[in-house]
């Protein structure tokens, strides 16, 4: 059987994708950015949605996600996706679970994921999300 | 008739240019790169070349059946007229100029486009990110003046594929600023940068494909600034890898929006701007712009009349 040369040159170019992919981790790149103090948070938000301005923010330990909520009482969970950050503003359909040392979110959107965040006051925060 | 499809031959140099990137990336700029980005990347690239050979032909059939009714004939060997392949590289700029605008503009549209743009970072790899569903849209309708006017498909095809080629090199952050008089007339990193961005100033610009002189006939120029750093990406990012999402996303989300809506506002949600809802509750890229300009005023009224001054806002 003679397979078709369309086939082999699309299985060539998956083989050659995977390799740029392993090269660039095998070079290193893409760093592991981190939530280190109330700045870097409000600068998230920030790109999340233009103008929300966080009075009250909450880390997770290892700086890999976060919590905002704003005068208005809207709250953000802020993510680490690759290198980058990204978040969304809770709706009410949002849904969070305090575990042993920390709170899982799950803000209901295809494809976003749960956010585990180890916190200070989870009961605050879970407190303010079942509110909304 | 020459059979030619320029893309073809070049991929070998977007590899080795993406290659010098990622080294460069590795020297100076290490979060320019991220792996499962540029996995994903070169999955879309690879995927729209595999559904443009999958559903392109309808588009091939429409526009030969449109050349029969041609205004002008460049004659059986239309090829051999030097001139006309110059002409149509520019016009074809032009139409790629407006189905590019619509691809923003157009929910329809920007569902086949919005995988462009879903990644929030902006290097070789992501000009790869080409469409899968472009051909279940209505672009095609921008080519039809052009074959009207007597252009060959396979002329506009080729036109096409370089300007293509031409856009790939732009999707880079190594490249800081062009000669002064290149950039005033060519489409430069500079310029699509702009293009990729999500900073209220910077959302919904720089439309043109090769030449630049588009956005600054038809108003959507916005210059690269310094003092504004961007961030790249969608309004809402994708907070995932996962190809076909990133693929679908937005037709998701639009025949969702279509199901659920009343009838009167059914059509508005295909034909409507991003964002756009019958309620109002969502924000589109204009909404968005005024929001940003009523907080700048408000915050430093003088910072929109002087532009030194809204160096320093930050601060
Ligand atoms: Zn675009
Ligand atoms: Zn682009």
């Amino acid at each position: 059987m003679e397979i078709p040369p369309l086939l082999i040159q699309f299985g060539g170019s998956i083989i050659a994708i995977l390799a740029i992919y392993l090269l660039a981790r095998a070079m290193g790149l893409g760093t592991t950015p981190k939530l280190t103090d109330e700045a870097a948070v409000q600068h998230a938000a920030n790109e999340v949605k233009d103008g929300f301005s966080p009075v009250r923010i909450a880390i997770a330990r290892g700086g890999a996600a976060a919590l905002a909520r704003d005068v208005d009482g809207q709250i953000m969970v802020i993510k680490r996706h690759g290198n980058q950050f990204v978040g969304r503003v809770l709706t009410r359909s949002a849904k969070v679970c305090e575990v042993v040392d920390a709170i899982e979110i799950d803000p209901r959107e295809t494809q976003f994921g749960t956010v585990r965040l180890s916190i200070v006051d989870p009961g605050y925060w879970a407190d303010a999300i079942n509110r909304l | 008739m020459p059979d030619f499809s320029p893309t073809q031959y070049a991929v070998p140099f977007f590899v080795i240019a993406v290659l010098i990137e990622m080294v460069w990336s590795r020297l100076r700029a290490p979060d320019a790169y991220e792996p499962m980005d540029t996995l994903v990347s070169l999955c879309l690239g690879l995927g729209s070349t595999a559904a443009g050979a999958l559903f392109g032909g309808f588009a091939l059939y429409v526009f030969i059946a449109a050349y029969e009714y041609r205004l002008f004939d460049f004659g059986a060997e239309w090829w051999s007229v030097w001139w006309a392949w110059p002409l149509c590289f520019v016009l074809d700029d032009l139409k790629y100029y407006w189905v590019h605008r619509a691809g923003h503009r157009i929910r329809w549209m920007w569902a086949a486009h919005v995988n462009h743009h879903s990644s929030q970072h902006y290097n070789l790899s992501t000009a790869l990110r080409q469409t899968w569903t472009g051909s279940f849209t209505f672009g095609i309708l921008f080519a039809l003046p052009l074959i009207l006017l007597g252009f060959h498909p396979a002329m506009i095809a080729i036109a096409g594929g370089f300007n293509l080629i031409y856009q790939f090199w732009i999707h880079t952050e190594a490249i800081d600023r062009m000669p002064r008089w290149f950039e005033a007339v060519m489409n430069t990193p500079s310029h699509h940068r702009v293009h990729h961005a999500t900073n209220p100033r910077y959302l919904d610009r720089n439309y043109a494909g090769v030449f630049i002189i588009w956005d600054k006939m038809f108003g959507t120029f916005e210059a690269e600034r310094t003092d504004e750093p961007i961030r790249y990406g969608i309004i809402k990012q994708l907070g995932s890898f996962n190809l076909i999402w990133s693929v679908f996303h937005e037709w998701i989300g639009m025949v969702g929006d279509i199901v659920q809506s009343p009838w009167r506002h059914k059509l508005s949600y295909l034909l409507r701007e991003p964002g756009w809802s019958h309620d109002g509750s969502r924000e589109t890229s204009d909404t968005i712009r005024a929001r940003w300009i009523a907080r700048r005023s408000s915050t430093n009224p003088v910072a929109d009349r002087n532009p030194i001054a809204a160096d320093h806002e930050a601060a």
